[in-house]
Formats: C-alpha cells, structure tokens, sequence
C-alpha cells in the first residue's frame, strides 16, 4: 500500500511544522474545552489524550509531508473505538443491541448517515421518513435525532465531499485497519465491474426502500449492525437478517480486506459510498495526476484502496468519481505526480498548498466529529480503570 | 480565463475551510433547523399515527389515534393505535369497551394485565364488537399492526383494521 514507498522529499523543519499545526491545535482545544466542567475524570483524560493525538496526526502530516498514514490512525482508531464507545452506551441505556419494537415505537431508534440516501424518494414523494427514529431529540438512544445526524453530513459534505468516506465515517475504519494487518495482498486480480457494486446496491435498496416503506438497508444488508445496534431476533425473518448481517460483515470488512489490502466493503458494496461519490462532482477538492510527471508506474492504482485508479482514468490525468480523497495515491507516487488539487487552478501548480487547503478543513471536520467519538470510545475504556 | 478560474478556485477553497470553521457553531444549527422546518413526519407505521380523541376514565386516559393504513407494498395491515397513559397509575388488570370510530357504539373489548415490572412481558386481547376491527387473541410484540407494548409509562395497543 501507500507505505511501501516514501517520498524522496526531506522532512519539513520542526518549527514549520509546528506552527503550520498551530490552528489545529487551537481547534482541537475550542472542541473539547467546553466540555471538560461537566465531563467526569475519565472523560477528561479521554478528551485530553485525543487532542494529542489528533494534534500529533496532524503534525507529523505536515513534517513529513505525507497524509495517508497518519490519516490511517485516525480512521482506524475511529472504526475501533466508535462500536466501544456505542454499545457500551446502547447497553446501559436499555440492556440489549438488539432494536427493541417498543424503541422504535417511541421513536428512538439512534440514526446513522448510512440510511440518508434512502430516505430521500419516500420523503419528497410523501414527506414521510421511513425510520423508526426521531425528527429532534427524543430521550433514549435518539441522540440529537434525524436532523442532527443530517445537518453534521450536509456540513462535512460540504467541505470535503466523498471525503466523508476517508474523515468522518465511522464504520470504515475497521476495514482501513483491516487492510492494513497482511504485509501482502493474497488476492490481487479483482474484477473492475465490482466498482460497480455500491451503485448497485444503491439502486436497488433506494427502490426497495421507496416500495416497501422502510429502511430496506438497515433491515438487511448493513453489514455493520453487527458492530452496532440489530433487529431484534424474535422470529425467523429476524434470525435470517441478523445472520445476513454477521456473513456481510465477516466477509466485507474483515476477510476481503485482509486479502485484497482494500476497503471492499466501500468500494464494493457501500451504497452511501455510492451516493456521496456525487457530492465530489462538487467538491472544489480533488486529487489529479500530472500527465507531465507520470511514467505511468500505475503505483498509484495498486495503492488506492476504492479502486478508485485506471489506466485509463491515469492517462486523462483523473481520478474516478468514487476518489474519497484518503491520499494513498499521492503518497505512493514516486515522481509526485498524483497531487492535491483545487478545481479551476493548473494541475500540479502548487500542490502542497492545495493540500494544506484541503487537511486544513477536512482535519477540522475529523476533530469536530470524529475526535468526539474517538474520545466518547476511550472514555468508555477509560472508566473501566480510572 | 486561467487566471480568473484559478481565483475563483482558491477563493472556492478559502470559503470552503471558512465554511469548515463556521460548521460548529452556525451551520450545524442552521442546518437542524432547516431539516426540522421541513414539515417532513416518521412513518406512522412507527409513530402509530396522530391522536384523534382522548377517553377520560379513573386514573387514566385512553388515547385513540387516526387510522394507519400502509403504503404499497409495506409489509403490515391497517391498524388503529389505543394509548393507556396514567393520570394517577394504570389498574392491575384491565378490561374496556373502546369506542374507536366515536359513533358511540363500542368497537372493541380490551383486556390485558398491568404487571408491576415494567420489563415483564404483556399479552392483549381484544373483542371485536365491531367486524371493521379484527380479534386479538393473547398477542405481545409481533408486528407494527398487530401488538402490545409499553412506552415509558403508558401501555399501546395496535389493533387491526379488516382489509
């Protein structure tokens, strides 16, 4: 992957990079200062240690002027800690993850980005949501409710765009880390028509969603309510999606990655992935090639773990629409010819400081949303020996 | 043209991180109040639909809730949602003629027990008195048509509507 090879560049200065991450510390310190008087002591330390640790990411992005690997920590941690930090939750508040009937009754069931897409046809058609949840705050496990999970979205999507997929969502870190674990890919020959799979999926559960006037996603297919909440298994059809989940979830996001070194179950399968891939079409952020610059090694094609790299794609100098701007491809390539780029400027002019624009933005997206769920994780942890 | 693209590039990109900063503490906010002022509802198959009327009796209240019937091809029947909510506390054992339609003709006879634990499970029957309403018979938690449940303090009852 993106590790295997380092950019020639020396590191930049400790003073530089210092105070390039100056706003970020002082971001991270606005996010989780308010906080601290209401918070108990393992909250503290929690908070504390993710400041360092997002502060420290950041730093060592701009020092060694690379970002997918340090991002990497940060989505892993995300992945990992989020399910610690929500089922320990889910458990204290009603004692099961199984979706009680009467929860979603009562309108609190916890909504997530994934089922946003869905929503979208029953809602202009009718103005009905078909989620078992909460419009605003409910008590119980609605959190902020629908609006809240929809306006953090819309904000970070505005920002970063399919970004989404690489700094705020939660889920995909556990696959990112998965990937990660094998020092070589197993399987290397995948079929390209698979990229075709989120869209796919899309499609179909949009339809079935519409048809059958519920959230046929999370009813069957979301491979991570195995990590998080399920329906609860009280009839046959029950048994059958809660085993559907765990077999997606086994083969998705643990053993495809572990034996392709990608993030199958996003470039394969994830329907939200799909969706948000529109919003890069109106990101002014993106990443490009420099055609001036490639040989082309296609180096960065076998790092990008989305698959979101052709030859063809190559030779035009672009990415595909699924590009969630992790960054492995830019550090990957030996010549730095894959580059951060702003649309409307030249390929490659400046690069670094369409990163920095970029990092800036989408790392104060990952403390605001992220970091409180990293922190909310090792929290939880926390309390179990402080 | 290069020129004026790349600014409006960067000037893009600058309000994008300023949009970055702003998104705590403006357009979250903005943003919940958009979504919720878009006069959008849950499903009434989960919210069981708005109340219609509201039947006094001793120490409790009943509500009754418009008709839900579902849509395409969903998965349930029609139902009418029945609310016991305590004024004072629910009775041990329960047993009411419930006028659903407000023609002033009871509709149904309901009848469930009021365990002290509120984790125990509850079985409903219902009467019908009415064939527009369908029997129940010794029912808990089956389906969003068809059930008894509690919610906080007040204990639902979703009976089915003949098709």
């Amino acid at each position: 992957m993106a590790t295997k090879v380092l950019p020639t560049r020396e590191p930049r200065s400790v003073r530089r990079s210092l105070l390039l991450t100056l706003p970020i510390a002082l971001w991270s310190a606005l996010m989780f200062t308010p906080g601290f008087a209401q918070a108990n002591r393992s909250q503290r330390i929690a908070s504390a240690i993710t400041i360092v640790f997002m502060v420290v990411l950041f730093f060592m992005m701009m020092r060694t002027w690379t970002t997918y690997r340090w991002r990497r920590w940060f989505f892993v941690a995300l992945g990992l800690l989020f399910p610690v930090g929500f089922i320990h939750t889910v458990m204290v508040m009603r004692g099961t993850m199984g979706i009680p009937i009467e929860e979603m009754i009562a309108g609190r069931t916890p909504f997530c980005f994934l089922p946003i897409p869905l929503l979208i046809l029953p809602a202009a058609l009718t103005r009905t949501l078909v989620f078992p949840g909460s419009i605003l705050p409910n008590g119980g496990m609605s959190g902020g409710g629908m609006a809240a999970m929809a306006a953090i979205w819309l904000a970070v999507t505005i920002v970063v765009g399919k970004g989404w997929c690489s700094y705020a969502c939660f889920f995909g870190g556990i696959e990112e880390g998965m990937a990660s674990v094998a020092p070589n890919a197993k399987l290397r020959k995948l079929d390209p028509r698979w990229r075709y799979g989120p869209w796919a999926v899309l499609l179909a559960m949009v339809l079935l969603s519409l048809a059958l006037f519920e959230p046929a996603y999370c009813m069957w297919l979301c491979p991570f309510k195995a990590v998080s909440e399920y329906v609860a298994a009280r009839s046959t059809v029950g048994l059958i999606q809660n085993g559907i989940f765990v077999v997606l979830f086994a083969a998705l996001v643990i053993a495809l990655p572990l034996l392709t070194k990608k993030r199958t179950q996003c470039a394969f399968f994830c329907p939200f992935g799909a969706f948000q891939s529109i919003f890069n079409k109106t990101s002014v952020f993106d990443v490009k090639i420099d055609k001036t610059r490639c040989t082309p090694c296609v180096l960065c094609q076998k790092s990008c773990p989305t698959m979101s790299l052709t030859e063809e794609s190559i030779a035009k100098g672009e990415t595909l629409m699924s590009c969630m701007k992790c960054g492995a491809c830019v550090d990957a390539c030996p010549k730095d010819a894959a580059v951060w780029h702003i649309r409307g400027t030249e390929v490659a002019v400046k690069p670094e400081r369409a990163r920095l624009m970029f990092l800036y933005a989408a790392w104060a997206m990952a403390i605001m949303f992220g970091g409180s769920i990293i922190a909310q994780g090792l929290a939880t942890i926390l309390h179990l020996f402080v | 043209m290069r020129t004026l693209m790349a600014k409006l590039g960067y000037s893009a990109a600058g309000l994008t991180v300023c949009a970055a900063v702003l998104a705590p503490f403006v357009l979250y906010g903005m943003f919940t109040k958009g979504f919720a002022s878009l006069g959008l509802h849950v499903d009434e198959m989960y919210s069981g639909g708005p109340k219609v009327r509201t039947v006094q009796a001793a120490g409790y209240t009943i509500d009754i809730h418009r008709q839900v019937s579902p849509h395409m091809w969903q998965r349930e029947k029609p139902f009418v949602q029945l609310d016991w909510r305590p004024v004072s506390a629910l009775p041990a054992h329960v047993s009411e003629l419930v006028d659903i339609d407000g023609d002033g003709q009871p509709d149904v006879r309901v009848t469930f027990d009021v365990p002290r634990d509120p984790k125990a499970p509850l079985r409903v029957n219902v009467d019908s008195l009415n064939p527009r309403y369908e029997a129940m018979r010794n029912v808990g938690k089956q389906k969003f048509s068809d059930l008894i449940v509690r919610v906080d303090d007040a204990i639902l009852v979703r009976v089915p509507v003949a098709q």
